[in-house]
């Protein structure tokens, strides 16, 4: 997969203790700190030797305080990004390769692919694409590259090129990235049936692949069966504990539940892969409403709002919200503003898909 | 127990099925049901007229009514049936509706046509509600249609006579299509009103075609419009006038399927909860003065708990945790969550889906009618929902029925595999009615599956449990005495609630006496009744296992 490639990617290393095991290197660089409490490099060795043990909230803890005495330096904002990319952050991780490649053009070509990555993970799909397509015809023979561009152009809605892309990966064999983004064509064609065969054939393919069991996990709660779903989105979370699909949906089964404590858990921890996310939050504030939090949730859903007025269901959970703690004439407002925007959507359904 | 002389099979085949339960150690005892419908002849099946071409309404088909239209004091079922199709003409005697006159021996006659009920003239069928609009002593019929619909009033003689035109009933927008009613008494005048649930505006003209992957399926329902539920107010002397915009009704456009009537906040007037397929439900409190508020954002009814309005089907009002409180349950699509919404104090309601576990039971099932039913007579209702999928397009587009069994008043477990092959019977179910046909105090069920004969399932009944049923006969409230609540406390102190409705599930109509179970206790200490008038009854002692007839005090 593409991020391992990436962190083995020659130059990234250079910032890595050079000798010895990770816990002998943090200690020589720990003590060499205690005498020597201002040296950037020991602190920038440091937390790369953390990181290499997987400590990295640790890692990222000394980076932090490295780059507080050197705030431009692209190394350290490089290391301190993969550190927040390792831990599930990609919002954090984007804005330090961001700024990292702003400030070192040099180090474009090893941050392109992890940002793309970050960007997919966010959902920030133009963004992705934006910074991939000028490099389409020199790595158009570099599986990662294409895995990525795919996902992008596929969660752009560009379904024909995504589809390109996912031709040239077959062209070069099965692939388990490749089935896994056909079956988001196929979902979305209301191919069920294809697109959970091709899940499944990837997961074969590589069972470890990011991202394929929570897909199979949308597919099975299409369905109905949110046994195997939810046992789906845990493996899934087994992988990766902060990946944003499962964890969505995990929370989202949890609710229905009435498991609320759990529910909370999975959709916090969603909000960490993907901060502010507007429908996570309202997962939230709803779960406040169920809690007897009406006025938690009054606030939640209010600032929801602010940021993204045409968010019907928000404005229907909070007409429900103002009824309960008495405020009617909100209510009433926050209804009919619902109403107008789900007759809006409404009307623009063309009835493309069996129900 | 009084029980029909087909007993020989069925209690062999009954022994056998409890030497398996017994196995099962602390399960309690179940009954079963059997299909005796193949032990009558009559021809009705339900029949959409599906040739290859989906046309919209095709899928909703085979409304059911149980009701006694002769007094002889066993209840009779009608049906309703397609139409051919483009023409929605009942041009052919299979799309004929379906009298059976209960025998009581455990066949049933067709008198149909003896009865008056054809409806040939009538285009394609879908709910039925049998009520007493005229408090003459015989239950009437009211058939929703796409095309005009119809009232045929009851003449007391085994005929009904077609009285649409006089009524003042028949009137709806042009081509709006009605799928289910409910008669209720909104104003406690002692007359029943009727409630018409409306689906959309089609005609075969502009039915839409909707293909993927070449394949045609059945459109999804955001491609029509939505259109206002009908309220007709009794002036008496036969007559209704249409007071659908003057009553509130009108201001609210939905997709309506099931109805639900019951007093949700308890002051002595029926409210009206409406099922919308994909448009937020409706709730319409009564505002004690001819109008209604629709209240389903308030109440917390509208949406599922994630704000989605789903596929909502069939709808029904009971209290199934006897707390005094009418609670709402609709069922919905596979992969949607069936909505149990416990009613709090009258105030508003809370979402019960996930503590009670029906989330995690009823995701895989398609609901179409359902209800509130005390089939074990354990004094908690359980949950039926009669299922298939809207179109046959999946593996497992046919379904069994399921039904999940009230533990306690707290969570519901599916016991539908223990309840007989019959009960398994996988279709595209459509219509359903509660409905004890032998008279042992045992709801019986009635289901209509697509391009089948229904199934009419006896209880078994043969737990031992304990049991009445409650004929409410009004004086000064509606004849029928629908809308009056009943509390009934037992030897031991237990109460358990019910109210008198017929109307629960999708396109059908349930026996409108008051059903109880009462578990193992035999000995009810009391009785009461609350009328639509406000007069309140008590009966002391009150000897279980019978139906016991009541009639209204005179004011």
């Amino acid at each position: 997969m593409c991020l391992a490639m990436i962190l083995l990617a020659p130059g990234v290393g250079a910032q890595q203790p050079q000798a010895g095991d990770a816990d002998s290197a943090i200690r020589a660089y720990r003590a060499y700190l205690d005498a020597h409490p201002e040296s950037v490099e020991a602190r920038s060795n440091l937390g790369a030797a953390l990181a290499r043990a997987g400590r990295y909230e640790e890692a990222i803890a000394e980076y932090d305080q490295a780059l507080s005495k050197s705030p431009e330096n692209p190394a350290l904002l490089l290391n301190l990004g993969l550190a927040y990319y390792k831990t599930g952050r990609p919002a954090e991780a984007a804005a330090q390769f961001e700024r990292a490649a702003s400030l070192a053009p040099q180090f474009k070509d090893q941050v392109t692919l992890l940002l793309a990555s970050c960007y997919n993970s966010l959902g920030r799909y133009k963004q992705a694409i934006a910074l991939l397509s000028p490099f389409e015809a020199p790595k158009s023979a570099d599986q990662a590259f294409d895995y990525l561009y795919g996902t992008a152009l596929i969660g752009d809605g560009q379904d024909a090129a995504g589809a390109a892309v996912i031709d040239r990966i077959l062209s070069r064999g099965d692939s388990a990235e490749a089935r896994l983004l056909r079956s988001t064509l196929k979902m979305r064609a209301n191919d069920h049936d294809g697109a959970q065969a091709d899940v499944e054939k990837a997961i074969a393919l590589n069972e470890r692949l990011p991202g394929a069991h929570a897909r199979l996990g949308e597919l099975l709660l299409g369905v109905g069966d949110a046994e195997r779903a939810r046992t789906a989105f845990g493996q899934e979370l087994a992988l990766d504990p902060d990946q944003f699909t499962a964890n969505l949906n995990m929370g989202v089964l949890a609710k229905q539940d009435q498991e609320y404590a759990a529910a909370r858990h999975y959709f916090e921890r969603a909000l960490k892969t993907r901060p502010n996310d507007p429908g996570v939050r309202y997962q939230l504030a709803n779960v406040d409403l169920a809690t007897g939090n009406a006025e938690q949730a009054r606030k939640a859903l209010e600032a929801l709002i602010g940021e993204s007025p045409d968010f019907a269901e928000a404005h229907a959970s909070l007409a429900t919200v103002y009824y309960r703690l008495g405020r009617s004439a909100d209510g009433d407002r926050e209804r009919a503003i619902a109403q107008k925007l789900i007759d809006q959507r409404d009307a623009a359904v063309a009835g493309g898909k069996p129900r | 127990m009084r029980r029909w002389p087909i007993a020989g099979v069925w209690w062999f085949v009954a022994g056998v099925w409890w030497l398996a339960a017994a196995g099962d150690g602390p399960e309690p005892r179940r009954p079963h049901f059997t299909d005796i419908a193949s032990k009558s002849n009559f021809a009705y099946r339900t029949d959409n007229n599906f040739t290859g071409r989906k046309y919209f309404p095709q899928t909703m088909c085979g409304g059911v009514a149980a009701f006694d239209y002769d007094n002889d004091g066993r209840m009779d079922l009608f049906f309703t049936n397609g139409a051919k199709l483009p023409e929605m003409e009942k041009s052919d005697p299979r799309f004929y509706n379906c009298l059976l006159h209960n025998r009581g021996d455990g066949t049933f006659e067709d008198v149909t046509a003896r009865a008056g009920v054809l409806g040939e003239d009538l285009g394609f069928s879908f709910g039925v509600a049998a009520g007493d609009y005229d408090n003459d002593g015989f239950e009437d019929l009211f058939v929703c249609n796409a095309g005009r619909n119809v009232l045929y009033h009851n003449n007391g003689n085994g005929t009904f006579t077609n009285v649409t035109e006089r009524s003042g009933i028949g009137g709806k927008p042009k081509d709006v299509i009605s799928v289910a009613a409910a008669w209720f008494d909104y104003d406690n005048d002692g007359k029943l009103d009727l409630i018409v649930s409306n689906y959309t505006e089609w005609t075969p003209r502009t039915d839409k075609i909707c293909a993927s992957n070449g394949r045609e399926y059945y459109c999804h329902p955001k491609v029509y419009t939505n259109v206002a539920h009908r309220l007709y107010h009794n002036l008496g002397n036969g007559r209704f006038e249409d007071v659908t915009e003057a009553s509130g009704f009108g201001k609210e456009l939905g997709k309506g399927m099931g109805i639900a009537i019951a007093d949700f906040n308890g002051d002595g007037y029926m409210d009206v909860f409406v099922a919308n397929d994909t448009v937020r439900n409706f709730l319409f409190i009564n505002q004690k003065n001819g109008t209604f508020k629709e209240s389903g954002y308030e109440w917390g009814v509208a949406f599922d708990e994630s704000g989605n309005a789903g596929s909502s089907m069939g709808a029904d009002a009971k209290d199934y945790d006897n707390d005094g409180w009418p609670d709402i349950f609709y069922n919905n699509l596979k992969g949607q969550i069936w909505g149990l919404f416990h009613n709090i104090g009258g105030k508003y309601m809370s979402y019960a889906s996930g503590v009670s576990r029906v989330s995690r039971l009823s995701v895989r099932s398609s609901g179409w009618s359902n209800g509130f039913v005390d089939y074990n007579n354990d004094g908690w209702k359980d949950l039926y929902s009669a299922n298939g999928e809207i179109d046959n397009m999946g593996e497992i587009s046919r379904q069994p029925d399921t039904m999940f069994e009230n533990v306690d008043g707290k969570e519901f477990r599916d016991v539908s595999s223990q309840l007989g092959a019959d009960f398994s019977h996988a279709g595209f179910q459509r219509g359903s009615a509660f409905v004890d046909l032998n008279n042992d105090g045992f709801m019986d069920l009635v289901v209509t599956s697509l391009d089948e004969k229904p199934r009419i399932l006896m209880n078994s009944a043969d737990n031992g449990n304990h049991w009445l049923l409650v004929e409410t006969i009004g004086r000064r409230s509606n004849r029928d005495g629908v809308g009056a609540v009943l509390k009934l406390t037992t030897g031991s102190g237990r109460t358990l609630y019910n109210h008198v409705t017929t109307s629960d599930g999708f396109m059908s109509s349930s026996d409108k006496r008051v059903h109880f179970g009462l578990g193992t206790e035999k000995a009810i200490a009391s009785l009461e009744i609350r009328w639509p008038s406000g007069i309140v009854q008590t009966l002391k002692k009150v000897r279980a296992d019978r139906i016991l007839t009541v009639t209204e005090p005179a004011p």
